[in-house]
């Protein structure tokens, strides 16, 4: 019989708004229990990836064991797990919070209750997860500890007596929340004796050991040498060893019931291993899978090109390396007439192209334009048959068309009441429609909309948050297709169409859009040196027209002997810029302008 | 050797000679303009660093002519800041400058404020033959918003004293500035030619980093300040000179007849020349270098294949006085190429109204070979940017208007990076 005591084992993830602490508490957490030394912390432990430290956000999930020895003289595992923080990653985020009992919820002593402790607790309060309340920064003379706790059994409805009072700068409290970890996180639950049952939390590839998974085994036990297979996947592997990582792998001989770790699977494809799938054993397999299983599905395509041609295949390399840790990244070949060879890229949402764009630039040297998002639209032609399309340029000419049917969502926002109006009229202006909305609490309402998806991968995200000042949680899935009244509006430069410009709008927007669109290039593509009319047009109809002056002047004009050589540097400057930019036709355009769509909000 | 006034043919023998043209820096003025961003600081009259500077920089001269290298300048400039804030030791050294180099012409610039009768004759007396006032308005208004330390009055004034000296003037106007208007640049432009100016620089203001407007407006577009406001300020100046006999000969130099400006010009035909005082510029052939080393052991060995070097001082006022010794000096410098020289040389031609002449032509010929040039050349001509004739590329008016489309095209011929170097 396999030991069925999970007894001295906590699962738990630390969720905080930004800033208020949670790197630093996991950092003191990782000394106290002499897991790492405090020579050796390189700040944010957790978020290993350079853009991750940069942005401040965490993109992959990691988990990290920790033994706590407690005052009662026992000894306890403490897997400490680290979730996404975007809602492109709600799907990561919501497997990872599946596998914890807990949530130590920080929140700063000086800022008190703020909106993201607000989205980040709902979130956790949703997966039913026991919270710890944290109050941070007390070192500092201006925290107020116990209006915080005021502020957090009010707005959050989370009893707050027990807070523990912390500082992450000087580590005063930190065996306190320990303590109150062991006694306030359930243990978790499982038969080891059942058949073996692992949640996938997330993976990397390693050149060597194939993918490896980061898992939690909820029932059975996972040692290595037995063949395992993929529940949803179907594909089986023979599990080449298991450990946990603190915070370097260590092997283990194996991972028992409740606990959280990694298991190398030998695979070389990263595509066959999947968030949330589940694990169990070929000989004796589980009933039932874990619950939430979904893939998750690229919703967002746009087009990368390089801006020199002679970098596609580089791009192309670039791309496969990134897909051996990103499984989520699709793509395709695409050919545009304004900027030649490139791919069709699918992303889980504007974060993460945005994230793999720059990691392409950055790691692999490339100068990519991106052109503007769109989704996978369902477009009925009137021969009958159906065609998707995930590009603008894919779009059958208007009389071929019979209809088209775009994809739905339903999306969950949770806000403070006094929000619901702008909440409400961001969701009109958005083509939402409001299903219900249900009180949580008096500090709390739950709205409920379908909302056509391409208006959420837009800028519904960053408005949201700019009008309730931070404040929502969004949460959505996908429901269906529908139809809608949807055209292409295009883009043309000194008469000319522009194939990478072309954009797939709502007919009663696309008016609105084009006159601002236009405006916006006007401001992003530099005076040349003639005239350059920016025109929308559907069809054959033109819908807005503006003008690029032509150039009138840019000489600097004294030029004596000192001057000639901070001259020169000018002209080299200006060589550079023009590198960035693309020649259309006679017509040179900067890179930010195929993505000016994401831009007309700016000035609003 | 071309007269003085005449635009010097650019040939290969530039190359051979070691310095045609001196530069002298005088870093200080009376207060420090909103837009300068000029190597100068505001220095009270009676502090005696001027005087020490003036002396330390008639040292350093008496050295680099020991080696040989002031024996062929044949014109020479000094420049600021503001010269004239030496005041009467302003003289001495121009008289030194005359002694040393026989230059057919001497420039001096000087800001009205500090330009009295008296040093405008003793400057005379001690060889100077020009004078290059920073009038850059005769609006008060604008003169205030520019911060300058003088007001219309004293700047018309100070023309009519310097021509009474018997020198050649030069005013220095400047456009698309705040509180400008189409009809006060107008009026600026004629009252300087009334005044009795015989050579008219204009150039539009700049907001440059590191300047009181600068950091007013930072990178934020300021409509006075617009290209189109500059263009048309420009096209002003240029028909009001024209119409009172004085011809364009650079981008924003124009003057009456045998009043150019021989220093300017050799800036622009690839003649060499030495710097001397706080961020002096210079630009050297091997050779002139070579000589230079003699004085500021110093300074590194020029990489083979370097044809041209540009340096700067780096030592500020209180260093150069403090230690006037050549071997002290502290530069920044720059190796060019055969190739980066002579594109430099096409970049600055394209300046004039002149053009390049057929020798650059042929030596750029020789340099990037035929169809490096010809690609070149043609992109510029089909662009309208300049026009052949006569064997000379010329600038056209849009040429003028969009010089860095044309300087830049031009310059792109050279490859690789110049090298930089400090010592």
């Amino acid at each position: 019989m396999a030991n069925n005591d999970t007894s001295h084992i906590r699962n738990f993830s630390i969720v905080a708004h930004i800033d208020h602490g949670k790197s630093t508490i996991s950092d003191r957490i990782l000394e106290l229990t002499h897991t790492v030394e405090r020579r050796d912390l390189a700040s944010q432990m957790l978020d290993s990836m350079e853009i991750e430290r940069e942005r401040g956000i965490t993109i992959k999930s990691n988990a990290v064991r920790v033994v706590y020895t407690a005052d009662n003289g026992e000894d306890y595992q403490f897997n400490l797990i680290d979730t996404p923080g975007h809602v492109d990653f709600t799907y990561e985020v919501s497997r990872s919070l599946a596998a914890c009992e807990g949530a130590v919820l920080v929140v700063d002593a000086t800022q008190g209750v703020e909106a993201q402790t607000v989205s980040n607790a709902s979130l956790a309060m949703n997966a039913n997860l026991d919270i710890v309340p944290a109050i941070n920064k007390i070192d500092l003379p201006s925290a107020h500890p116990d209006e915080v706790k005021a502020e957090i059994e009010e707005d959050l409805a989370i009893p707050a007596d027990d807070a523990v009072l912390v500082s992450g700068k000087t580590g005063e409290g930190i065996h306190d929340l320990l303590e109150s970890i062991v006694y306030l996180v359930s243990p978790p639950k499982g038969d080891a004796n059942a058949p073996l049952k692992a949640l996938i939390l997330d993976s990397y590839f390693d050149e060597y050991r194939g993918v490896v998974a980061t898992v939690r085994v909820f029932d059975g036990v996972m040692r290595a040498g037995k063949s395992m297979r993929m529940m949803a996947l179907g594909d089986t592997f023979l599990c080449d060893g298991v450990g946990v990582k603190r915070p370097l792998e260590t092997p283990l001989d194996e991972l028992g019931v409740g606990e959280v770790g990694y298991v190398v699977t030998g695979l070389k494809d990263p595509a066959l291993v999947k968030t949330g799938d589940t694990i169990t054993l070929v000989d004796d397999p589980c009933a039932e899978p874990c619950p939430g299983y979904h893939e998750a599905k690229p919703m967002v395509f746009t087009g990368l090109f390089p801006i020199d041609n002679k970098q596609y295949e580089n791009l192309r390399d670039a791309l496969e390396k990134l897909k051996v840790n990103d499984p989520s990244l699709t793509w395709d070949p695409e050919t545009s007439v304004a900027l030649g060879f490139g791919f069709r890229v699918g992303f889980l949402g504007l974060l993460h192209m945005e994230v793999v764009k720059e990691r392409l630039e950055r790691e692999f040297n490339l100068d990519l334009i991106a052109t503007s998002p769109s989704v996978n639209y369902h477009v009925f032609k009137t021969d009958g048959s159906m065609i998707e399309i995930t590009s603008p340029q894919d779009m059958p000419e208007v009389t071929r068309i019979d209809h088209i049917e775009e994809p739905y969502l339903k999306a969950k926002v949770i806000v403070p009441p006094e929000f619901m109006g702008a909440v409400m009229q961001l969701a009109i202006d958005h083509r939402g429609i409001t299903q219900d909305m249900v009180y949580l609490s008096e500090k709390s309402v739950e709205m409920h909309f379908d909302m056509p998806l391409a208006e959420l991968i837009l800028d519904f995200f960053d408005q949201l948050k700019s009008r309730t000042k931070g404040y929502a949680s969004l949460d959505y899935e996908l429901s269906d297709y529908r139809s809608s009244d949807l055209v292409k509006l295009d883009i043309l430069l000194s008469g000319d169409e522009v194939d990478a410009l072309s954009f797939i709008v709502h007919k009663d927007k696309a008016y609105e859009l084009a006159r601002r669109l236009c405006d916006k290039l006007k401001e992003i593509i530099p005076r040349q040196q003639f005239e350059v009319p920016i025109q929308g047009a559907i069809g054959n109809k033109i819908i807005s027209r503006s003008t690029v002056k032509a150039h009138r002047k840019d000489v600097l004009a004294k030029c004596y002997g000192g001057d000639i050589s901070r001259k020169r540097k000018l002209l080299e400057k200006q060589k550079e810029g023009k590198k960035r930019m693309k020649s259309i036709g006679s017509v040179e355009v900067p890179q930010e302008a195929f993505l000016a769509v994401l831009k007309v909000d700016d000035d609003k | 050797m071309p007269a003085a006034g005449e635009v010097a043919l650019w040939s290969d023998h530039s190359l051979d000679r070691s310095v045609g043209a001196l530069y002298v820096h005088v870093p200080f003025c009376k207060s420090k303009c909103a837009y300068c961003d000029f190597s100068s600081r505001a220095t009270s009259a009676d502090d005696p660093l001027l005087a020490e500077y003036a002396r330390a920089i008639e040292a350093q001269l008496e050295a680099f002519a020991d080696v040989g290298l002031l024996d062929r300048s044949d014109t020479a400039y000094v420049g600021g800041g503001t010269p004239s804030r030496l005041g009467p030791a302003l003289p001495p050294l121009v008289e030194t400058i005359r002694r040393l180099c026989s230059p057919s012409e001497l420039s001096c610039e000087a800001n009205p404020e500090s330009l009295d009768g008296a040093l405008a004759r003793s400057l005379a007396r001690a060889g100077a033959s020009r004078i290059s006032l920073g009038v850059q308005s005769t609006c008060d208004v604008e003169l205030r918003a520019l911060g300058r330390a003088h007001d219309a009055a004293e700047a018309l004034a100070a023309v009519s004293r310097a021509r009474d000296a018997g020198l050649t003037v030069s005013c220095d106007l400047m456009c698309a500035t705040p509180e400008q208007t189409d009809e006060s640049w107008d009026r600026s432009v004629s009252d300087v030619i009334a005044a009795g100016a015989d050579h008219v620089s204009v150039y539009p203001l700049a907001i440059e980093e590191g300047t009181a407007f600068g950091r007013r407006f930072g990178d934020d577009a300021q409509p006075w300040n617009d290209e189109d406001v500059q263009a048309r300020r420009m096209k002003i100046a240029r028909e009001i000179l024209a119409s009172c006999g004085f011809a364009r000969y650079e981008v924003a130099s124009y003057a009456r007849p045998g009043c150019r400006c021989a220093h300017n010009i050799a800036y622009w035909t690839g003649v060499p020349y030495l710097g001397v005082g706080t961020a002096a510029a210079g630009m050297l052939t091997r050779r002139g270098y070579e000589r230079l080393r003699l004085a500021c052991p110093q300074l590194p060995d020029a990489p083979g294949g370097v044809v041209r070097i540009r340096l700067t001082v780096r030592s500020d006022a209180r260093q150069i006085a403090g230690d006037p010794r050549t071997e002290a000096l502290l530069f920044d410098g720059e190796f060019l190429s055969e190739e980066q020289a002579a594109a430099e040389d096409l970049m600055l031609g394209a300046r004039l109204v002149d053009g390049v002449s057929p020798a650059l032509l042929g030596h750029a010929r020789d340099v990037f070979g035929p169809s490096r040039l010809d690609d070149t050349l043609e992109s510029v001509l089909g662009s309208g940017l300049a026009v052949l004739e006569d064997g000379r590329l010329r600038p056209t008016e849009s040429g003028w208007l969009l010089g860095n489309e044309l300087y830049g095209s031009l310059w792109s011929l050279s490859s690789g990076e110049v090298t930089s170097f400090s010592a």
